[in-house]
């Protein structure tokens, strides 16, 4: 059971829905609920996914039917008809997708029926209904998706081995998702695989569409897209395969070799591949190794990010950049099952070391676990204090690491105290952007 | 006015007659309202906008020491994350050791949904009193509870003994007011019924009875201003109206935003309640009257060289001291019009569009016209009496273009593409939407910029000024980041959605 949280770092399946809608190019989403749920959650996302914005439509531009009290009393579905009409009236779109908020499900507004008679009429809607009481932004992502694959996509469509569709990293809550879909598609054009990212630069939606035609589903996530991916499976016999999400070199080389076992390809081929990236990689990487080397820039690590960031990063610290990751914090609600593979990611780390790992929602937390790990200060003579150190984090974090004197470098949602454009924080790229953005950080004072 | 025996406030839609559908004029607008039949009309195309929930965190997640403890599904209240990052400068600003804003959400899910969130609920207050040790925990309650009946109240009160902070329910379901200002009653009916209580603590009154002490809590309450602030106002805002009055000698405290629980409980030690925005805090100052003989002063808002004189004679007057303040006012008058003879040349014969809370948008019009600007339309969230003083102060604009909206950038775009001003000063939400249409924008109102009083009158000179001096930016947006409408939309009447029934 799904209790309290504090300062949760998600919004609600409406939430994660509207997100991954804005990233699709060429779909106009229409909210049925009530007028403020649009609002807040465009408000939320925005901010805490660096600044995202709303897209085309804009976060107040999103069509709404907005019901009121006596829409809950006696039903949404002729509101709803009404804004589905006007929308498309007003607004251009090649696909328009109903989503609904928690008011109009509890009174039984049966949005699938109402999209229906408009794609009847011959008008691509598409409706898949969306409540937050179904879960948060992540379950959103799941439940959008799974409504496209089953809705949206062609169905038998022949397959196409070389071609892999990409799902695991949610709009908006990977705060890098763009940046870092870039990334994954180029590392695996470089394998000869076209990969389609469907939120990525230069996607379109009949790339969507066809989406049938992919040899494989590739899931970079533990957690996000698994149910999805398994509805696209049913659906279009499409199998998946899931993979943890490479940052840096060493995790990107072994998520080359997976893919490429999995898909019969040639060791020679990914050699070569891997070794001309990590000349790229290790040139740049290389350079600070004085300064590293000089003033001793290892430093414990604090880590608090979503099951995909948490483990991922938290391996790169200790086994590329050669910190001491001393206490990692996954903020996700997750079944045990989840859990289990997730806390299975921070095992054979190649430094040999073995961060403490918690799996816990609440902000407030990380400090109690702190103390556990690591005793405080007793006045006695001699204490081994945790520090050098740095965080990585989301802005809940940047008051604990003023009162620590620890940098904090910001990962995961929410990010309002930074922009984010086209950086990528996975792959060869990501891992140099992000080793770039912690030395900086390090270096800051000189 | 009392409706503390209800469990919510009353909807605005019916306690005010509010409308947040109608396009016209000025005149016809102020006529509709005036009549009563606003309040009917609606959209069959509607967007979204901020509801009672939302709004209701715009005055609580500014409180000090207290916690917001939300009642509903994860989503609900989420939009705190876009203002939690800054929420402790903002507060330090107060209380240079205040802390940032926690909040909880109860994440009510598919179970709750049946059987109701009160345990959830009970779980997350004790948790909160006791991990954070707030003295105020407030509890909006969402659209989810109120649907399957969760009896906060009940909940709340018998929970209040076990805890060490003072328990607020707001009741906000998104569901229930198409007048999202509706919202302000919500927080204010909470505030009402747990935090303004006489100090009855009469303990020590026999033994320590005092009387110079008694004397000159007396002389302070009787100098003494509450001024209702908002939370769209800067603490530059809240200086400038307390320089103000300070000069005719009054006291000045500001409620209720960035207020902690002791600021509420004295906050019954004033001669009279001023309202900055009657929008905002009829519902308090009403009530302040009819349960505690606090007379109360709701008239215009005080932007603009206009509004702001008469808003200060306005206070001034109930203290006997009208003839301090015009002295006081011809003063301030003198030197700003001086300060801003320079930029009235670079504001000739531009054009404006307002958008935002229509006693904002119509008090900043009288400043922009100060400064030299033409007014070419108006975009307000609702339509009620309360913008009447700031029309006075601006005559000549019968015949001017006022849709009435919430949001609503369809609507907004339209007529800008038709008005065509050189800059559009609006509230937050839309401003992305005519910025892709390549105008300069200044927002309506901000944290850091001041924009009250007379010093207001200068920063706003300056800042639009600034903002009108390069518009590259929006230029390109406008070029390369289309919006959603069809090019059909721009040909029709911008009004052909709002319907009467």
């Amino acid at each position: 059971m799904n209790d309290f949280i504090d300062r949760p770092r998600f919004t609600c399946a409406l939430g994660g829905a509207l997100f991954t809608l804005r990233a699709l190019k060429g779909v106009v989403p229409i909210i049925h609920a009530g007028s403020g749920c649009g609002y807040n959650l465009y408000l939320a996302t925005n901010a805490g996914a660096g600044y995202l914005g709303g897209g085309c439509c804009g976060g107040a531009g999103w069509s709404s039917s907005n019901v009121l009290e006596e829409d809950i009393v006696f039903g949404g579905e002729d509101r709803l008809r009404e804004q589905i009409k006007s929308t498309i009236d007003l607004m251009e779109s090649e696909l328009y997708v109903v989503v609904s908020g928690c008011s109009v499900e509890m009174i039984g507004d049966d949005i699938v029926s109402v999209a229906a008679e408009a794609a009847q009429k011959g008008y691509p809607v598409l409706a898949v209904p969306t409540p937050g009481f179904a879960g948060d932004s992540f379950t959103g992502y799941d439940l959008i998706l799974a409504g496209l694959f089953k809705g949206y996509l062609a169905k038998g469509l022949a397959k196409r081995p070389e071609v892999v569709n990409l799902w695991g990293l949610v709009p908006g809550q990977d705060v890098f998702y763009k940046g870092n879909l870039r990334e994954i598609k180029r590392l695996l054009s470089r394998l000869g695989i076209k990969a389609n990212t469907f939120f990525g630069e230069g996607e379109t939606l009949a790339d969507l569409k066809e989406a049938g035609r992919a040899g494989l589903n590739l899931v970079l996530s533990d957690v996000y897209g698994q149910a999805a991916a398994k509805v696209f499976e049913e659906t279009h016999g499409t199998p998946y395969l899931t993979l943890a999400p490479p940052v840096g070199a060493l995790q990107s080389r072994a998520f080359l070799a997976a893919i490429s076992e999995a898909l019969g390809l040639g060791e020679d081929l990914v050699s070569r591949v891997v070794s001309e990236e990590e000349e790229r990689y290790f040139d740049y990487l290389g350079r600070v190794a004085d300064i590293y080397n000089d003033v001793d820039l290892q430093r414990y690590a604090l880590v608090i990010g979503d099951a995909n960031y948490a483990p991922a990063v938290t391996r790169f610290l200790a086994d590329e950049l050669g910190h001491i990751p001393a206490l990692s914090m996954v903020t996700d609600q997750l079944g045990e099952e989840q859990r289990l593979r997730v806390a299975g990611r921070f095992q054979g780390f190649a430094s040999g070391l073995a961060p403490a790992v918690r799996f816990d929602p609440h902000a407030s937390s990380f400090r109690t676990y702190l103390q556990e790990i690591h005793p405080p200060d007793q006045n006695q003579r001699y204490y081994d204090g945790l520090g050098p150190a740095f965080m990585v984090g989301s802005v809940l974090e940047r008051d604990l690491a003023a009162e620590r004197g620890w940098p904090l470098m910001i990962m995961s949602f929410p990010a309002t105290n930074r922009v984010v454009f086209q950086e990528s924080r996975m792959g060869y790229d990501g891992g140099l952007n992000m080793a770039a953005e912690l030395f900086s950080l390090l270096v800051s004072g000189r | 006015m009392n409706f503390l025996d209800n469990q919510a406030a009353p909807i605005r839609e019916n306690r005010l007659g509010v409308g947040v559908a109608f396009g016209g004029t000025c005149r016809e607008a102020r006529r509709a309202a005036s009549q009563g039949c606003l309040n009917q009309a609606r959209r069959s195309f509607s967007q979204t906008h901020g509801c009672e929930f939302t709004l209701s965190l715009a005055i609580t997640s500014t409180f000090r020491n207290a916690v917001i403890v939300m009642h509903g599904p994860i989503g609900c209240g989420s939009c705190v994350i876009a203002s939690a990052g800054g929420a402790k400068g903002y507060r330090r600003l107060r209380d240079p050791a205040a802390e940032g804003l926690i909040w909880l959400n109860t994440n009510l899910g598919e179970n709750d949904v049946v059987g109701g969130g009160e345990d959830k609920l009970a779980r997350a207050i004790l948790h909160a009193d006791r991990k954070f040790r707030p003295e105020i925990i407030v509890v909006p309650v969402s659209c989810v509870p109120a649907l399957v009946g969760d009896d906060v109240d009940t909940l709340l009160h018998g929970l209040q003994a076990e805890v060490g902070a003072k328990l607020v329910p707001v009741h906000c379901p998104g569901f229930r007011s198409k007048v999202m200002a509706t919202a302000y009653d919500d927080v204010y009916h909470g505030l009402l019924k747990t935090l303004v209580r006489k100090n009855d603590d009469q303990s020590n009154e026999k033994i320590l009875n005092d009387e110079l002490q008694e004397m000159r809590r007396r002389y302070i309450a009787g100098r003494t201003v509450n001024i209702l602030n908002v939370s769209s106002m800067a603490r530059a805002d809240e200086l400038e109206l307390e320089r103000l009055l300070r000069v005719l000698d009054l006291r000045t405290r500001f409620l209720p935003c960035y207020s902690e629980s002791l600021e509420f409980r004295e906050s019954l030690e004033s001669a009279l309640n001023v309202s900055v925005c009657g929008t905002h805090d009829d519902y308090f100052l009403e009530h302040l009257k009819s349960l505690f003989g606090i007379p109360f002063m709701i008239d215009t808002i005080p932007i603009g060289p206009r509004n702001t004189g008469r808003w200060l004679l306005g206070v001034a007057d109930r203290f006997g001291l009208s003839d301090r303040a015009r002295r006081l006012i011809d003063a301030e008058e003198t030197i700003l019009e001086e300060a801003i003879v320079p930029y009235r040349e670079f504001f000739q014969g531009k054009k404006a569009f307002l958008s935002g809370g229509e006693v904002r948008i119509v008090a900043t019009a009288e400043l922009l016209r100060y400064l030299g600007l033409e007014i070419v339309g108006f975009k307000g969230h609702h339509f009620d009496h309360f913008s009447e003083p700031a029309f006075e102060e601006l005559p000549g604009l019968e015949g001017t273009v006022f849709l009435v909206g919430t949001q609503q950038p369809f609507e907004q775009v339209n007529l800008i593409q038709r008005l065509k001003p050189d800059v559009f000063v609006g509230h937050t939400g839309s401003n992305n939407i005519s910025a892709r249409q390549g105008i300069p924008i200044l927002p309506l109102f901000g944290n850091s910029h001041a924009y009250m009083g007379y010093a207001g009158v200068f920063e706003v000179a300056r800042n639009l000024r600034r903002v009108m001096l390069n518009g590259s930016f929006n230029h390109l947006l406008a070029e390369h980041c289309p919006l959603p409408y069809r090019k059909s939309w721009y040909e029709k009447d911008p009004f052909s959605y709002i319907v009467d029934h």
